[in-house]
């Protein structure tokens, strides 16, 4: 579980994200969804520490990361998995050397065959096979972004932060994307946070929503409450594209 | 380990990219690296060369030979020639007295030398080296006779006129026929050749036997006095192995001082000369040499290490996000810092490369074109490659650092 309370950001004077309270629950794979400038990123990087917040606090289950040391605050985020816009795989490593890569730097008691046995392990779970040996140029997007999350559950974290998952996927592998995440996030009972603009996915497996409007958290709820908010900026959002509106008027 | 070789790898593959996707820029960061490598290394070759030269001269003369002669070899600025002048010239007689005076002197011997057009039928080459020599001068000079022999003692006591002409004289003067037994003409006398030296190729002292016409002292005191100034008499001395040159100079001053009765108060007429003392004025001059060849190259460097320096920030700049990306997945600060310092290495073992290359291909243009005995020396090659990595260290760490320091948080929205 991540809560986050009262998570205040500005930069230059100018607040980007205004006294932010939310929980995301283990199990589950919350969504931040929001326009650009909305605030989401800076949102994004409070959580994983990569941004200090000026006020508030992001708790990691009963820890209380904001007032961590630098120290202590590594062995949190050995906890977590990450997910990169566009995959982000190494192009001189190999698929498995891709996903062995965070169980190199970060854990020193593995033995290589332990490594190895979790590489194929992440590999075999999201369904890349007999790829152990090619090099990200000679796969698809698709099987790129499931290397990118076998990379990122290869340390069994107990929570999965993913940047846009679907950023430049077809439709179709999108949702095989999306359904993964949340398969996964249930199997291991992780918190998984997407960031995303895509509504698919926000309806494919939004099992909670968050949606940030000025750097102000809008409105929360479910998948399928998020149709019927009766909210304006929510609406705007939602309805967005000319395929949502047809939906809609039915 | 194997990923951060395989990381390391990728360092060198994207420099290398780096180097073809921007060749100008790349050349000309390199070239401060590239002249300065080729300077530092084609000067200490050239003075490896020239020392390689000058000792194998020295050696040559007889480097436990003392020479005591009327005038030293060692000149200072304010050399008072005129006292030297009136010194008397060392005669045959004396080196005679130095051997049965003192059992440190293995072998001593008289020399003496002037030039002469000789001749054999109706070929002759003027000014042509002869040196008149006592008879133990084998046993002091290092050389070696290709066809006929040396003197035979009876030959040196008797003052016979035979002649052991060098390699070039021999060619010039006979042109392929055999020279020993045959009568050459010098000093308006005859002379029988009896042997040829092998040849010995070039001397820094010109004191090679190739172009030089070796004579019995005997002969030559036959008819000129050897002892005059002009012929540049010399008493050439060495002493036994287990005494050390100072000793044997200490002995030998001595005992010069004890024939000529110089009193104990005087200076002395005479002049001891060792090829140590040359040898010594050279490392000098070779220290000034290379001195100067590292400050050429150290400018030149210093301006390569500052283009490795910015191109290395280029890098940084470009490779922000999969720096990131490893950070937020666990790379340690070293980790990144590592795979800079190898790449700045990389690119600085380039520039040195090529300027080792230049320095090969100039040696050999020299050796060809020049007939020069350059070669590059393994401890030069190794000294190009460790100043290149010395320079690539230094002049990537600050930007290795800045990668190393960087925050993840610039790859999280990077379009990778």
């Amino acid at each position: 579980m991540i809560r986050a309370t009262a998570l205040y950001k500005a930069f230059d004077g100018k607040p980007v994200l205004k006294e932010v309270n939310t929980t995301f629950e283990k199990g589950k794979t919350n969504l931040i969804i929001g326009q650009s400038g909305s605030g989401k990123t800076v949102f994004m990087k409070c959580l994983v520490g990569l941004v200090e917040p000026d006020n508030g606090d992001v708790f990691y289950d009963d820890i209380n990361f904001t007032r961590l040391s630098l120290r202590a605050r590594g062995r949190v985020r050995e906890k977590m998995g990450m997910l990169f816009q566009g995959s982000a795989l190494f192009d001189s490593l190999t698929v498995e050397e891709n996903v062995i890569f965070p169980l190199e730097m970060f854990n020193k008691t593995m033995t290589k065959k332990e490594k190895l046995d979790r590489a194929q392990f992440c590999l075999d779970r999201v369904n890349i096979l007999n790829a152990n040996h090619l090099y990200p140029a000679e796969i698809s997007g698709g099987m790129k972004k499931r290397v990118a999350i076998a990379r990122a559950i290869a340390n069994n974290p107990e929570y999965l932060f993913c940047d846009e998952p679907n950023s430049g996927l077809d439709p179709q592998t999108a949702i095989v994307i999306d359904n993964l995440i949340s398969e996964i996030t249930k199997e291991f009972n992780m918190t998984t946070v997407i960031n995303t603009h895509d509504m698919n996915s926000v309806m494919e497996i939004g099992d909670h929503v968050v949606f940030l409007y000025k750097g102000n958290l809008w409105w929360e709820g479910t998948s399928s409450e998020i149709l019927t908010t009766g909210n304006k900026e929510v609406e705007e959002f939602v309805y967005a594209s000319e395929l949502m509106r047809k939906l809609k008027t039915g | 380990m194997i990923l951060f070789v395989k990381l390391l790898k990728e360092s060198a593959v994207f420099a290398w990219g780096s180097v073809v996707s921007n060749k100008l820029r790349t050349v000309l960061t390199l070239l401060g690296i590239t002249i300065g490598i080729f300077a530092i290394i084609s000067v200490f070759s050239v003075v490896d060369a020239l020392e390689r030269q000058i000792r194998n001269s020295i050696a040559s003369l007889g480097d436990n030979v003392i020479y005591v002669q009327k005038w030293p070899w060692e000149f200072s600025a304010d050399f008072a020639w005129w006292r030297y002048m009136n010194r008397p010239n060392p005669r045959p007689s004396e080196m005679e007295e130095i051997l049965r005076r003192t059992q440190v002197i293995e072998t001593a011997v008289f020399g003496a030398s002037t030039s002469r057009t000789v001749e054999y039928l109706n070929r002759s080459i003027e000014r042509v080296p002869i040196f008149a020599v006592s008879h133990d001068y084998d046993k002091i000079r290092v050389f070696e006779i290709d066809n006929g022999r040396y003197f035979s003692p009876t030959e040196s006591a008797a003052g016979r006129n035979v002649a052991v002409i060098g390699s070039d004289v021999a060619r010039n003067l006979f042109e392929g026929t055999d020279p020993v037994g045959r009568t050459i003409k010098f000093f308006g006398r005859n002379v029988e050749v009896i042997g040829v030296f092998a040849p010995e190729g070039e001397d820094m002292f010109g004191s090679n036997h190739d172009e030089m016409v070796l004579i019995p002292l005997g002969f030559m005191s036959s008819f000129i006095d050897v002892t005059g100034d002009r012929y540049g008499p010399m008493i050439m001395a060495q002493g036994r192995p287990n005494f050390s040159n100072d000793e044997v100079m200490d002995e030998l001053r001595g005992v010069m001082r004890s024939i000529r009765r110089i009193s104990p108060a005087a200076e002395d007429n005479f002049a001891l000369n060792r090829t140590s003392l040359l040898t010594t004025q050279f490392d000098s001059l070779f220290a000034i040499l290379k001195i100067a060849g590292w400050i050429i190259g150290g400018f030149s460097i210093l301006v390569g290490g500052f283009g490795i320096a910015n191109i290395m920030f280029v890098s940084v700049k470009e490779r922000t996000t999969i720096i990131g990306i490893q950070k937020a997945l666990g790379a340690k600060n070293y980790f990144i810092l590592l795979q800079f310092l190898a790449e700045a290495v990389f690119l600085s073992l380039m520039g040195g490369a090529i300027g080792l290359l230049l320095v090969f291909g100039g040696t050999w243009i020299a050796s060809q074109a020049f007939n020069m005995d350059l070669l590059i020396q393994m401890k030069n090659v190794m000294l190009g490659i460790n100043v290149s990595v010395i320079i690539g260290l230094v002049a990537g760490f600050v930007p290795a650092y800045s990668a190393a320091m960087l925050n993840p948080v610039d790859a999280i929205r990077a379009n990778t």
